[in-house]
């Protein structure tokens, strides 16, 4: 590890070819190169502020801060082996699965299981109304509101997913789907059989009841090997 | 003062021996004066980074262990940060990363003497927290905050090998809970413990265990029980620690009783140096008047467990008129923030959390109105989060005016998107004058109808702007664009659901370098972008992450789903799950 004796802040190295804070860029140049390179996502609504950006961009150079490298390091990674990961702690049961917007409002766990005391989904349902999207173009960034994630393990496997249940009408595509989402081949679902936890939190078979009693109540999957 | 030239230096390095300066610079504590001392010349360097006592490491990723061993030879207290703050809101797939075992472990052979670790969202194994009990003989202090991955066992391995510890802090990490056993493990001599805290964890623990505990740990200042802890023993514990500066209760709910009652006013009135109290899970308001006694002392009060209405919170508070911080429910309601704007006139920092935040309507009488009081009447004020269902730009305007010394204001509106209920108007002019007249803001949570305009004014007026937290606002990239190109402090900026692309990104890449992370999730950055970023700039970690299976399977134009960028000296991660994408200089795609 080497260390810059400076007598004004080091100058910042420059990374292959392409260096930012040197050559006095500027930023519409920058922008000419990478829609030559990038297929460009334009967006309708950006595309009517267009101009005003180019505008912004074509008075001054951008002003870009120079980084003050603390460290010089050299090229060379480090290699830390991954940990022998634990199994993965699964969240208390209580733990409620978000309808409608993951993760808004923007609370913590801890607080959230505060709210409601008994694990009714729709009551714990953030949905977004239709035709709500203020400011320019709805982006589509918001899930659809009516999304159900519910977390999924599968045996064997140490990382637990997620799956949306509202993408599925029926336990097939659910098994092949999950199947999948595990990286197993899809043609082997028979090897798997599907449990769930209902909202009593008893485990039971997926398959015996309706699909549309299942996806009411259930809280979380688990993918098993039928192994008999 | 600390000078660059270099013969100016060379003089101090040859006049000075090298005692000297050590004993210069252990008065110098703050992290970034002693980086600066480190750049002054090689030989001041050497001497800082020999005496290096206490570090920290912002993202456990941007550095590795070795460089941090090699470096620091003599570090005896650590604290590392994991995973991005979005994750605490589910936004951060499980197995992401941030396990601290790989520190655990280069820490075990080169510190020996290594005294306190902090950890903040990161995945820490029993098997790491029986590490950390054995190889250190001089452990004190452990805070595990918002960390998940172990359980009790571990605690058990910490409590029974860790003869000096004085801290253990559990701080809402998530713990598998396998029983209360776990505090038997400490030994049955005197412990040093100075703080304890349990809150969050689900089971009970042994009370008599927890009561011998007390007992002989004469040091104790902080206890904060779980839920599980019933209110008619709590007498108990306050008897035998009548010591404690701060304390926080489990469940405050029992029959009325009214020898339960004497005996818990009773052990209150006996702690004379409360300062702190928290817990208050499940209150049941005839229990409230017991702490009267302590409130006049109180600087913090922690009720935002407390499911108790107005009247009752009004009546507690109104008589802690040291109060500095107060975490609360939305039951306060304006008029229980009058009554605080009113008594509590050192109040410092206020949280208001949603009691139902799910439902669209309101449940109580929480406005604006609320908050605007609190600005005017409490003169100190300087942190604030804030959710609530309506704003208006006329009192964040208000707000601004009359706090110009807010350092941290964070504001949820909770329907997104909503724009200011008296005009309907976007709320930019609002947010635009508080970091107008708040010069010292440097927390800064956006909500509510936004468009491009609030990024200009945060951009040009943010200076002192170190994290900015921003959720369905926006309207293009122009938005992204001026908070890149201008808060100069800006070190963590968090996004989410905003219509922001590749151009501002692109545009200005190399601000990226001088933050410590940028996340972006359910915006429009294409993978093509990110692969462009991660070839161009390979002191940044690039990391797509994205469920639906590997971005080359779609077109290079197509939105990533989420999109963590950080400032790195260790290069790509090594152990990313099947779900994080990382582009090395190769434009490789990594996984």
């Amino acid at each position: 590890m080497e260390l810059q004796l400076g007598l004004a802040l080091p100058s910042v190295p420059l990374s292959k070819g392409f260096d930012l804070n040197s050559c006095g860029y500027e930023a519409k140049e920058v922008l000419g190169g990478f829609d030559s390179i990038l297929d460009c996502n334009v967006e309708k609504s950006s595309e009517e502020k267009k101009r005003s950006f180019d505008e912004a961009f074509d008075v001054q150079s951008v002003q870009v801060p120079e980084t003050l490298p603390l460290l010089v390091w050299n090229q060379q990674t480090e290699h830390n082996y991954p940990e022998n990961s634990s199994s993965s702690i699964t969240r208390s049961d209580e733990e409620e699965e978000e309808d409608g917007i993951i993760g808004w409002p923007p609370i913590k766990y801890q607080r959230k299981k505060l709210c409601h005391g008994s694990l009714i989904r729709d009551a714990n349902c953030w949905t977004v109304g239709n035709g709500e999207s203020g400011g320019g173009g709805d982006g589509g960034h918001s899930r659809r509101s009516n999304s159900t994630y519910v977390k999924v393990k599968m045996e064997g496997v140490t990382i637990a997913r997620k799956v949306d249940l509202s993408l599925h009408h029926s336990y097939q595509t659910l098994t092949h789907t999950l199947v999948g989402m595990f990286g197993r081949c899809q043609e082997d679902v028979k090897a798997y059989k599907l449990t769930y936890q209902d909202n009593d939190g008893d485990w039971l078979l997926a398959g015996d009841v309706p699909w549309g009693t299942f996806i009411r109540s259930v809280q979380r999957l688990n993918v098993l090997n039928n192994g008999g | 003062y600390l000078s660059n030239t270099s013969t100016l230096s060379t003089k101090m390095a040859k006049s000075f021996p090298e005692e000297v300066l050590e004993h210069v610079f252990s008065f110098i504590t703050s992290d970034s004066d002693r980086n600066a001392v480190s750049l002054v010349c090689k030989s001041w360097y050497e001497i800082e980074r020999w005496c290096r006592k206490r570090v920290f490491v912002g993202n456990c990723y941007a550095v590795s262990p070795r460089i941090l061993t090699r470096r620091f030879p003599e570090v005896r207290s650590v604290e590392i940060k994991g995973k991005p703050h979005f994750a605490d809101f589910n936004l951060v797939p499980e197995g992401w990363g941030g396990c601290v075992y790989p520190w655990i472990s280069a820490m075990a052979g080169a510190y020996p003497w290594l005294e306190e670790i902090r950890l903040k969202r990161m995945v820490v194994s029993d098997e790491a927290l029986e590490l950390i009990s054995t190889s250190f003989c001089n452990f004190k202090v452990l805070v595990l905050s918002s960390c998940e991955g172990f359980s009790t066992d571990g605690l058990a391995s910490i409590a029974a090998n860790c003869r000096e510890l004085r801290v253990l802090d559990l701080r809402e990490s998530e713990v598998d809970d396998l029983s209360g056993h776990w505090l038997s493990h400490f030994p049955d001599t005197w412990t040093s413990l100075v703080s304890l805290n349990i809150a969050c964890l689900g089971s009970e623990v042994s009370f008599s265990a927890l009561e011998r505990l007390v007992a002989r740990s004469p040091n104790l200042r902080t206890l904060r029980l779980n839920r599980a802890v019933s209110l008619e023993k709590l007498h108990n514990l306050l008897c035998r620690a009548p010591q404690l500066v701060e304390f926080g209760t489990g469940a405050y709910s029992s029959e009325l009783r009214p020898d339960v009652f004497s005996n818990l006013a009773g052990a209150f009135s006996g702690c004379k140096q409360l300062k702190g109290l928290s817990g208050f899970w499940d209150v049941v308001p005839a229990y409230l008047p017991a702490i009267y006694l302590t409130c006049s002392g109180l600087t913090s009060l922690n009720l935002s467990y407390a499911t108790i209405q107005s009247p009752d919170l009004v009546k507690l508070v109104s008589q802690c008129h040291n109060l500095q911080r107060l975490w609360v429910l939305d039951y306060i309601e304006d008029i229980g923030l009058d009554a605080l704007a009113a008594s509590c006139k050192h109040l410092q920092e206020l949280r208001v959390f949603p009691s139902d935040p799910y439902v669209v309507d309101p449940n109580v009488s929480l406005t604006e109105r609320g908050l605007v009081a609190v600005s005017e009447g409490c003169p100190k004020l300087q942190s604030v989060l804030y959710f609530c269902r309506q704003m208006s730009n006329a009192a964040l305007v208000a707000i601004a005016r009359n706090r110009p010394n807010l350092v941290c204001f964070r504001l949820c509106i909770i329907e997104p998107r909503a724009p200011d209920y008296l005009t309907l108007e976007p709320l930019d002019a609002g947010f635009g004058a508080i970091v107008e007249h708040c010069k010292e803001l440097r927390r800064l949570s956006l909500s509510g109808l936004l468009t491009d305009r609030v990024f200009e004014y945060i951009g040009t007026r943010g200076r002192k702007l170190e994290m900015l937290s921003i959720a369905f606002a926006g309207e293009s990239d122009l938005g992204l664009h001026h908070v890149l190109s201008g808060c100069e402090s800006l070190r963590k900026l968090e996004i989410r659901d905003c219509p922001f692309g590749d151009k501002a990104l692109l545009a200005n890449a190399a601000k990226l370098e001088t933050m410590r992370s940028l996340w972006m999730s359910s915006c429009s950055v294409s993978f093509g972008a990110c692969k462009l970023l991660g070839q161009k700039l390979p002191r940044l970690n690039v990391e797509v992450i994205d469920e639906r299976g590997s971005p080359d399977s779609r077109p290079e134009s197509c939105p990533v789903e989420k999109l963590y960028i950080y400032r790195t000296v260790a290069g790509p991660r090594v152990d990313m799950p099947p779900f994080v994408w990382t582009i090395d200089e190769d434009a490789a795609l990594r996984v």
